[in-house]
């Protein structure tokens, strides 16, 4: 089977082979009438085969009555601020975040600039099935598109919540990765308009991602290497579209992925104590951090529109997961890789002290990630037998989102991926080799 | 009897109302097909103004893309100039967004294929059966190609006119025209060619939104403000153009419309004088051509109605001109079109050189009336009628290409069925507009009397 995924992040296949044009017609038709039209905003990361889905989506949104504002390309978060001083009733990012080049997926934001939350997603994926779309006429269509461009709106925004003026003042060098993807619109902006020194590279967002846009240890090399070359204080890595954020140390150390909203709740709550909002994946160290600040974790499924809510309803003062994604409230209340370079610039400028110090600071603990492949018709018969094994052991479990299982040396998590056609699989522990074995255990049992 | 349905696919291009049957999906689909039909090459894209082109542009565009093919999107321009862009540019072919002379709820795509041509029947059927089908070539995001915006391609479809035509030959005194554009896709166009040929221009209708200040078609009856404008100002012709400007209809110096048929004669008269060669209409055109032909003492070939049919014959007998009787003049130096803009351009000429006006020149050749009706025939019954017509006209000249054409000694008509609606249309010709309602109204009570 081809990998095509429905569900409540949105819909995201491969171009060329299930995402065609005709299903993001179909999506947009179906957003735009559960929004009941009005004005919609969409952009882009930089995939070759954005144009096509562009063209799509406009077609779809225009042909059930609504106003297209088109931002180009540009990072999600961008548009998700936009939508609130345009005025928007919602918004479509076209862009597979994370994954490689080939995928393309839409993301669906309300009028509020979050995502879409997984009951809304239900009522948007119904409309979709059903297939009965409102229909503009010809004396009630939208004639043309208009065009905006929000990265100086998203810049005053970053601006307005945090100490720009002492960041200014340090001058703090910064090699900064954009994987050619929608961050090199705004992020070398946004540091230069702190005053950094900035070593751009991967900023050409006409060319190809120059390797995976997933910001982790293995795919920042590149980076590492500019920031000893550059005798840069600290390096940041960007996925395609802007949420998820990876760290080198001015070391030239890449950071696990897990590391960075451990550093933003390191950095947060020794300021400002509160509620941190993460999800079951996210690597224990975050209640550890918690505990020394008296601040207190929520654990929320795995998803962005998760944590929107969960910020929402805990007023936490960060939220984030392990996959590099941090959101500042000051901000808004979801994942923006360019807050998160503030809250950590910001940090650098006050204490003077190395990242790799903060690091050391850090609760060190073992996290492994592991993904196995499966036929998407038997992702869930998978994992329905693992729980049975789990549950004829008599372990204890939270079935939140998948499988969480703790025992007495770290915890386990195993559930289906929102965005691809395998099961993810996390073993953490304090000691390495018993993250290794936690692991090993749950390979052995999923493969039987 | 049940209800007409609003889309229409068949080998003209697919039809259908916005709000109703020509939805998004169905369009990028028809793209996709077409995309996959040309294997994958460039694809020009133009529009009319139709308040719906840019919703049906971009899901054109998300088609053809996403098969593989370049876009060259020329913007908001006449069917003629999409022709034309899509040889200069050496594409695989083209798609013209406009419903032409349908009302403002309806949107059409018609196919363009790599010689300028919209595809003829057994193309076109070739890909309708992709599309229905429903398999299309759908490439990765790498392959995926751009789209290119080029502006000017109306200024380079004046150009062409310009260095075929020339200016207008100095006259006493400068042409004086009015034009109406029905705010359609020659808005921006006609004006700009008119004055660059030296004529001096006044223009109405000429704000392309989306509205119809008339109904599209140029047919005598809807050009009342262009006969009050030429009158007013005193002008030496009127011109009139449809939604997508293939389409050209004139009015004398008088006021007068001198109807549809006329375009073409005018034109012909031109060129002919210029330059002798064959002539090429469909079965549907008045004698006057015939006549015109004549007596320049060239060859005429009457074709199988549809644009495509005239432009293939016009290329197998290598004509100088050609065209259909509804006002579409085919000008094959400058473009195997029906263009209106080159019609206009051979027409001042025409009055330019002769110093005439336009209602002397139609004096110098004999003048036939044509009467057009339709009557409503279940498609079952078509060949009943068929048979009927045979035997009732067997002693006079006929031809069956499409629908059935006959010749009698004052004139002729000609019974086909739409391929739109369940009606047959009969069009008869003769010297006087009273023969001419004779001969129709007598072909009409016979198939009355058929149908029962």
């Amino acid at each position: 089977m081809k990998p095509l995924k429905i569900g409540i992040t949105g819909v995201r296949g491969i171009v060329g082979e299930t995402f065609t044009p005709e299903l993001a017609v179909g999506f947009a038709q179906a957003f735009g009438t559960y929004l009941d039209g009005g004005r919609i905003l969409i952009c882009r990361d930089t995939r070759a085969s954005g144009p096509m889905i562009r063209s799509a989506v406009i077609a779809g949104l225009l042909s059930v009555g609504c106003e297209v504002v088109d931002l180009g390309v540009c990072p999600t978060p961008s548009m998700q601020l936009a939508v609130k001083w345009l005025e928007a009733d919602g918004a479509i990012a076209i862009t597979a975040g994370h994954n490689p080049w080939q995928w393309n997926a839409l993301k669906f934001v309300r009028g509020d600039g979050l995502y879409l939350n997984s009951t809304q997603a239900e009522e948007l994926l119904d409309i979709f099935h059903q297939a009965e779309f409102a229909k503009a006429t010809w004396d009630t269509i939208k004639q043309a598109i208009k065009y905006e461009n929000p990265i100086g709106e998203h810049i005053k925004v970053l601006q307005r919540a945090f100490a720009v003026e002492a960041i200014r003042s340090r001058r703090i060098v910064v090699a900064v990765d954009c994987c050619n993807g929608a961050c090199s619109m705004l992020s070398p902006l946004w540091l230069e308009s702190l005053g950094c020194a900035v070593l751009a590279v991967n900023n050409d967002p006409t060319a190809a991602f120059p390797h995976a846009p997933e910001p982790r240890p293995e795919t920042m090399a590149q980076l590492c290497a500019v920031v000893k070359a550059g005798h840069a204080d600290i390096g940041f890595a960007h996925d395609a579209d802007g949420e998820r954020l990876g760290i080198v140390t001015e070391l030239g150390v890449p950071l696990s992925e897990e590391r960075t909203l451990a550093l933003a709740a390191e950095i947060r709550l020794q300021l400002k104590s509160g509620v941190v909002v993460t999800n079951i994946s996210t690597t224990g160290a975050i209640e550890r951090i918690a505990a020394r600040y008296a601040g207190s974790v929520v654990r929320t499924r795995v998803g962005q529109a998760y944590i929107s809510e969960g910020m929402i309803e805990h007023n936490g003062v960060l939220g984030g997961e392990g996959s590099g994604g941090i959101t500042v409230p000051e901000v808004h209340l979801t994942h923006d890789s360019a807050a998160a370079i503030g809250l950590l610039l910001e940090r650098l400028a006050r204490t003077r002290e190395p990242v790799s110090e903060l690091v050391e600071q850090l609760p060190q603990l073992t996290i492994l990630k592991h993904n196995i492949a499966v036929e998407p018709n038997r992702l869930y018969s998978v994992l329905q037998d693992f729980r049975t094994a789990v549950e004829r052991e008599q372990l204890v479990y939270d079935s939140l989102d998948g499988l969480k299982v703790t025992l007495p040396k770290g915890w386990i998590h195993v559930r289906a991926s929102n965005t691809e056609s395998m099961i993810r699989i996390i073993a953490e522990a304090d000691d390495a080799q018993d993250a290794r074995d936690l692991l090993d255990w749950v390979r052995d049992s999923l493969s039987r | 009897m049940r209800a007409i349905p609003t889309l229409k696919i068949s080998i003209s291009g697919v039809r259908g109302v916005i709000g109703e049957s020509l939805t998004p999906g169905l369009l990028t689909r028809f793209a996709q097909a077409f995309g996959t039909y040309i294997s994958s090459g460039t694809v020009v894209i133009g529009r009319d103004p139709r308040t719906s082109g840019e919703m049906v542009k971009q899901a054109v565009i998300a088609g053809i893309l996403s098969s593989g093919s370049r876009v060259l999107d020329i913007g908001m321009c006449p069917v003629p100039t999409i022709q034309l862009v899509v040889r200069r540019r050496r594409a695989y072919g083209g798609i013209a967004i406009t419903a032409s002379h349908n009302p403002a709820e309806w949107n059409a795509l018609k196919f363009i294929g790599p010689n300028g041509l919209f595809l003829n029947s057994g193309q076109a059927r070739e890909m309708l059966d992709i599309y229905h089908q429903g398999e299309y070539t759908k490439v990765a995001s790498a392959e995926i190609r751009t789209v290119e915006e080029v502006a000017g391609a109306t200024d380079l479809h004046i150009r062409a006119i310009l260095e075929t035509l020339g200016p207008l030959p100095k006259t006493p005194k400068r042409l004086r025209v009015v034009l109406d554009a029905c705010n359609g896709a020659g808005s921006l166009v006609g004006p700009q060619l008119l004055e660059a040929l030296g004529a001096e221009v006044i223009s109405i209708n000429v704000t392309p939104n989306g509205s119809f200040p008339r109904p599209a078609e140029p047919l005598a009856e809807n050009l009342g403000d262009l006969c009050a404008a030429v009158k007013e100002h005193g002008a030496d012709i009127g011109f009139a153009q449809d939604m997508d400007a293939d389409r050209l209809a004139v009015v004398s110096e008088q006021g007068v419309p001198i109807g549809e048929d006329y375009t073409l004669v005018l034109a012909a008269i031109y060129v002919l004088g210029c330059e002798l060669g064959p002539v090429v209409a469909n079965l549907s055109t008045t004698s006057a051509l015939e006549e015109v032909a004549k007596r320049f003492g060239c060859p005429i070939f009457l074709t199988k109605i549809g644009e495509v049919n005239v432009t293939e014959e016009m290329q197998k007998q290598n004509a100088v001109i050609g065209g259909e009787g509804n006002g579409g003049v085919i000008y094959p130096r400058i473009n195997f079109a029906r263009d209106s803009l080159v019609g206009m351009a051979l027409i001042l000429h025409l009055l330019a050189q002769k110093n005439l006006s336009v209602s002397e020149l139609l004096n110098d050749f004999p003048h036939y009336a044509m009467v057009k009706e339709k009557l409503v025939c279940p498609s079952h019954k078509l060949a009943a009628v068929s048979k009927m017509l045979r035997e009732a006209y067997a002693g006079y000249p006929r031809d069956a290409r499409d629908g059935i054409k006959v010749t009698l000694p004052n004139g002729w008509f000609l019974v086909r069925g739409s391929n739109t609606e369940p009606v047959i249309r009969v069009v008869g010709e003769a010297k006087t507009q009273g023969e001419a309602r004779a001969i129709v109204a007598s072909v009409r009570a016979k198939v009355e009397a058929c149908l029962g």
